[in-house]
């Protein structure tokens, strides 16, 4: 069924027909006709040759105005439209320049709690990552039995989707019962992790349930980006320090180096590099975060009855393009990008400044 | 624009460090260190060292399997938790303190999460648009990474520093005006929007460059010589051999079909074009009794996992070789 | 095939567009190559050999300038339609072809009425791997193959179309010493038996005379002198061929001339009829030399080499511009090896004077 369904949209949609015949098989018929031509009556190359990177760029470039210039030069302009509305400009209405867009977005407090949230995940999780990483890709390096098993287990989850692992750990903190919070709150079963810290005689916290506090949601947060950004992390550190040349290490083991200064002095300047890679693209996706949240608590962002508090500045965009309120979201988005911009160029800088090569 | 290219020349020395994970052979235990550090010792001490070095030692060994092995039960603990918990009856997953290991297997969780998320229908569309953007997006990026590795045209080295600029701009920036531009296209809920939108992929392209620069130019000059068309050379030997990282590209891309979210909730949310992830999130799995029925949908998690993980089993090797260079999810 | 160059030129746009100076690659190269000839492109790096190559292949085009082969102007057609094969410095072989497939590769491409039968194809490229003697190996892949074996799966493959010109850009560059003797032999048997025109580019002397049929000397994209080997050798038209050619390298003096005698230092060498009195650069091959008790050349000896056949002096000598001077004596000669000094006379037709400043040929007579 599902099948003859899907067979039906494919043909009535007739994107084959639309899409596929025209641009593709146009752009790919033209480059072969031109080679074609070229060899066999178009014996004076020079001038073909000048446009022939274009012909096998046209759909690429064809689609990247589309699709990534005319959204930049678009929304830069909507973001200094006061209040654009995408809805009612379709209706004709104009709107007047200005920098009331940002105004608002720079004012509004459910901004300023999706940027709250943004910069302390951001904060967390990033640290907290490259040096779990750091610690375990240093440990991987180290051994030699089960080290490739090892490795292949700390990818593992990076090849999930982050919405559906995110219910799994959902399900984990969760609590199974009824009114929470309240007096008369009954608790049928605490979850499988409160039972883990009940071992160590810690008291079961609500940690995603109705009523849990911001801090027990921001916890759960961080362990579970931690948990999701770790495998990429170990992957990059994990290779540069194979890369090490060894003999580094030995002209330290003569001098009897002991080891921690090993790991300072040797192993952590020459991973800098990839440190510092590492820290950026942590950063970067930091400030991107958003569907780990949707995977523990939904599109709603925030515990049941707490929609919006853990919003994002990304999420803070999405509420507002599904509202229509372009403006708004061009604004923010703006503002996403100077912020991503800024602090990319700071740890740039910092990166420079200590990376020893 | 030059710290840009920096950290991208960083990434694939990276990816040519991964061959020598891949080599694990070749990293030689540093024993001859060892010798060395006694060569230099007092003969009479060396005895007495050498013991209390090999006591640390295996101490050391110890601490580091130890710590791993932790940390490696805390990785795969999620997962396991999900196999567990999707064949449990929701009476024994709602026990306090819940069980390590179910006491009756259900099955049925599965048949029944399949029925209520109609995972049927988001498999076949998430199938469909991760096969058809792959493909058309690969032809994309091997004419344009043949167009800046070999062609020689004007504004050439212009363009592709545009190109990479723009990989700096959140993906949220663009994703404002698509919105209206599908929109105006008359797209909304249909498999175009899902398509057609992401099928240039700069990184992707920056890759594909690079690894064409490699081959040496002269094997171009030769098929020219012999009278071979661009487009035969392109495939006859340029994608021969690059097809390793044309399979890196192809597996990311169709993990980043599997895993999309947000774009196809804003776009394309209907019952018709729904894909997997989206699904997933939209629906609630509850019992008769309208109570959330978690081992139902750690069924349906489990199977929307299963692809990726297959993918991973086997063909490991290309996927971390690709994400090493590139380090986008999705 | 007869193969014409006519007032080639190539000229390069500056890769610095601001000083705006352009590169003149090729100057206004004229000559033809006779039919069924071996001729070696010889200069070094940056002479402009391998741009001309490039530009007989069609692979580079010329500023301007005509190339011919046999009557018909190619100058304007693309590579494929000129009927060349091109052997590569670094083989270019297909690297994930077997043998095979690389010489099976240019007739695949033939379109029209050239196009070959399956069959055809694959005997015209056991035909040519038989020529190169590869025929044993024609299922393995390049990186199974030996430099050598390489060269020659190269070769085959540019002669399996049946050029009607044969281009070798620096064919034994990339092979070790031993297997270069062996190739450049086999080059040679190759030519001689297909009778294609050959042209190849290389900086290595040895090798361009030992065995082209001409030869053709370039700098800095000028044609310096085109001949036989031998007659490049005996008969340099400058200082730089002169130089160029011949190892032991030619030694070179200042000297003036007076009342047409030849001085170096003070001391009087030799007469050189029909010569002004002028400073001149005299070049001495180094198998120009005899031992003399009372020679006019006294140098300071260094050092006395072995050679079996030939024994190799080196010794030193104020006037000198290289830092030793290296003769090359019959070994029956006895020379004393304590000596601080050895003496030299000069056999004049292995003597070449230049001008000291335009570094031109002076003849004289003796």
């Amino acid at each position: 069924m599902a099948v003859l369904n899907f067979l039906n949209r494919v043909f009535v949609e007739g994107f084959w027909k639309t899409f596929c015949v025209k641009w593709i098989w146009q752009t790919f018929c033209v480059a072969w006709v031109h080679d074609a031509f070229y060899i066999q009556f178009l014996c004076k190359k020079l001038k073909y040759d000048k446009w022939k990177g274009w012909v096998y760029l046209a759909p690429c470039i064809a689609l990247l105005l589309v699709f990534t210039v005319w959204p930049i030069i678009n929304t830069v302009r909507v973001s200094f439209l006061e209040g654009y509305d995408s809805l009612a400009a379709i209706g004709g209405e104009t709107f007047d320049i200005g920098i009331g867009n940002f105004e608002r977005v720079v004012n509004a407090p459910k901004f300023l709690t999706c940027l709250k949230n943004t910069m302390l995940l951001c904060v967390l999780t990033v640290p907290i990552s490259t040096i779990l990483a750091l610690l375990i890709a240093v440990c991987l390096n180290a051994i030699k039995p089960l080290q490739r098993a090892l490795q292949t287990i700390f990818f593992l989850p990076y090849v999930t989707n982050s919405i559906a692992i995110g219910m799994v750990f959902m399900a984990m903190f969760q609590m199974v019962g009824s009114n929470f919070g309240s007096d008369n709150q009954y608790i049928a079963s605490a979850g499988i992790i409160n039972n883990i810290i009940g071992l160590f005689g810690v008291e079961p916290i609500n940690w995603v349930n109705a009523n849990s506090s911001y801090g027990a949601n921001i916890a759960v947060l961080t362990i579970y980006i931690v948990w999701n950004a770790l495998p990429f992390k170990i992957l990059i550190l994990l290779g540069g320090l194979q890369s090490v040349n060894k003999q580094y290490y030995e002209a330290a083991k003569i001098d009897s180096t002991p080891r921690w200064r090993v790991f300072t002095r040797i192993t952590v300047p020459l991973l800098s590099p990839m440190l510092a890679y590492v820290v950026i693209t942590g950063f970067i996706g930091g400030f991107k975060e958003y569907s780990s949240i949707v995977g523990i608590f939904d599109a709603k962002m925030g515990a049941p009855g707490q929609a919006g508090t853990l919003n994002t500045m990304v999420g803070y965009i999405y509420d507002a393009i599904a509202n229509t309120k372009h403006g708004i979201a061009s604004a923010a988005a703006l503002i996403l990008f100077a912020i991503i911009f800024v602090v990319t160029m700071i740890n740039l800088y910092v990166s420079k400044k200590k990376t020893h090569y | 624009m030059d710290e840009l290219k920096e950290v991208l020349s960083e990434e694939t020395e990276v990816s040519a460090e991964i061959e020598t994970i891949e080599n694990e052979e070749a990293v030689a235990p540093s024993e001859e260190a060892d010798v060395l550090v006694q060569g230099v010792m007092h003969e009479r001490d060396m005895k007495k060292v050498s013991a209390k070095q090999r006591v640390v030692k295996i101490l050391v060994q110890v601490g580091l399997y130890a710590f791993l092995g932790f940390m490696a039960l805390v990785v795969l603990f999620p997962f396991y938790w999900m196999l567990i918990s999707s064949v449990k009856s929701v009476d024994e997953y709602n026990m306090n303190p819940p069980t390590l290991f179910p006491q009756k297997f259900i099955f049925h969780n599965y048949v029944e999460s399949f029925n209520a998320a109609n995972l049927g229908t988001l498999f076949v569309n998430t199938v469909y648009v991760g096969v058809v953007s792959t493909l058309i997006s690969l032809v994309i990026t091997v004419l344009s990474a043949f167009a800046f590795a070999r062609l020689e045209f004007k504004g050439k080295n212009v363009l592709f520093g545009f190109l990479l600029a723009t990989m700096m701009i959140p993906g949220e920036l663009f994703t404002i005006t698509n919105y209206q531009t599908v929109n105006n296209f008359g797209w909304m809920n249909t498999y175009t929007v899902l398509i057609v939108p992401f099928l240039v992929s700069v990184f992707y392209i920056y890759l594909l460059k690079q690894n064409f620069m490699q081959i040496p130019n002269e094997l171009y000059l030769a098929a020219k010589v012999d009278g071979t068309t661009d487009l035969k050379y392109l495939w006859k030997v340029m994608i021969p051999l690059a097809l390793p990282t044309l399979i890196s590209i192809t597996i990311l891309k169709m993990m980043g079909a599997w895993n999309t979210y947000v774009w196809p909730k804003l776009v394309a949310n209907d019952e018709a074009h729904r894909l997997i992830t989206n699904g997933l999130r939209a629906i609630s799995f509850v019992d008769e009794a309208d109570k959330p029925n978690i081992p139902v949908q750690m069924a349906a998690v489990a199977m929307v996992s299963a692809p990726l993980f297959m993918v991973f089993i086997f063909l490991r090797k290309y996927i971390m070789k690709g994400v090493s260079r590139s380090g986008i999810k999705g | 095939m007869k193969v014409e160059l006519q007032n080639l030129t190539k000229i390069f746009p500056s890769r610095n567009k601001k000083s705006g100076e352009e590169v003149v690659a090729v100057n206004n190269f004229t000559f033809t190559i006779p039919d069924g000839k071996l001729v070696g492109l010889l200069g070094p790096s940056g002479c402009g050999k391998s741009t001309t190559l490039y530009m007989i292949s069609g692979l580079q085009q010329p500023t301007s300038g005509k190339i011919f082969f046999g009557e018909e102007d190619v100058t304007e057609l693309s590579p494929e339609n000129r009927g060349i094969g091109l052997v590569f410095q670094n083989y270019a072989l297909y690297p994930h072809m077997t043998v095979r497939q690389n010489i099976l590769f240019p007739l695949q491409n033939l379109r029209g009425k050239d196009k070959m039968t399956k069959q055809q194809m694959l005997d015209r490229a056991y035909e040519a791997a038989k020529l190169v003697q590869i025929d044993g190996l024609m299922d393995r892949k390049p990186n199974e193959l030996s430099g050598g074996q390489q060269q020659r799966v190269a070769i085959a493959r540019a002669l399996v179309k049946m050029p009607r010109v044969l281009l070798l850009d620096e064919p034994l560059s990339n092979l070790d010493a031993r297997l270069r003797l062996q190739t450049r032999e086999e080059i040679r048997r190759i030519q001689k038996e297909t009778g294609i025109t050959t042209i190849f580019v290389t900086h290595d002397q040895e090798e361009a005379m030992s065995i082209s049929d001409i030869i053709v000397v370039m700098k800095l994209g000028v044609v310096q002198q085109i001949g036989k080997p031998q007659e490049i050798y005996d008969d340099p038209i400058n200082l730089f061929v002169a130089k160029f050619l011949g190892t032991p390298p030619i030694n070179v003096l200042s000297g003036y001339v007076k009342d047409e005698k030849l001085y170096i230092g003070d001391a009087e060498i030799m007469t050189v009829n029909g010569v002004d009195d002028r400073d001149v650069t005299v070049a001495i091959r180094p198998e120009g030399f005899n031992l003399e008790e009372n020679g006019p050349l006294v140098c300071a000896l260094s050092n006395v080499e072995v050679m079996g056949r030939d024994v190799s002096i080196v010794s030193r000598h104020e006037s000198s511009l290289n830092p030793v001077l290296r003769s090359i004596i019959n070994a029956d000669n006895k020379i004393d090896i304590t000596a601080e000094t050895v003496s030299f006379s000069l056999k004049p037709h292995k003597v070449f004077l230049f001008d000291a400043e335009t570094e031109e040929r002076i003849y004289f007579e003796v």
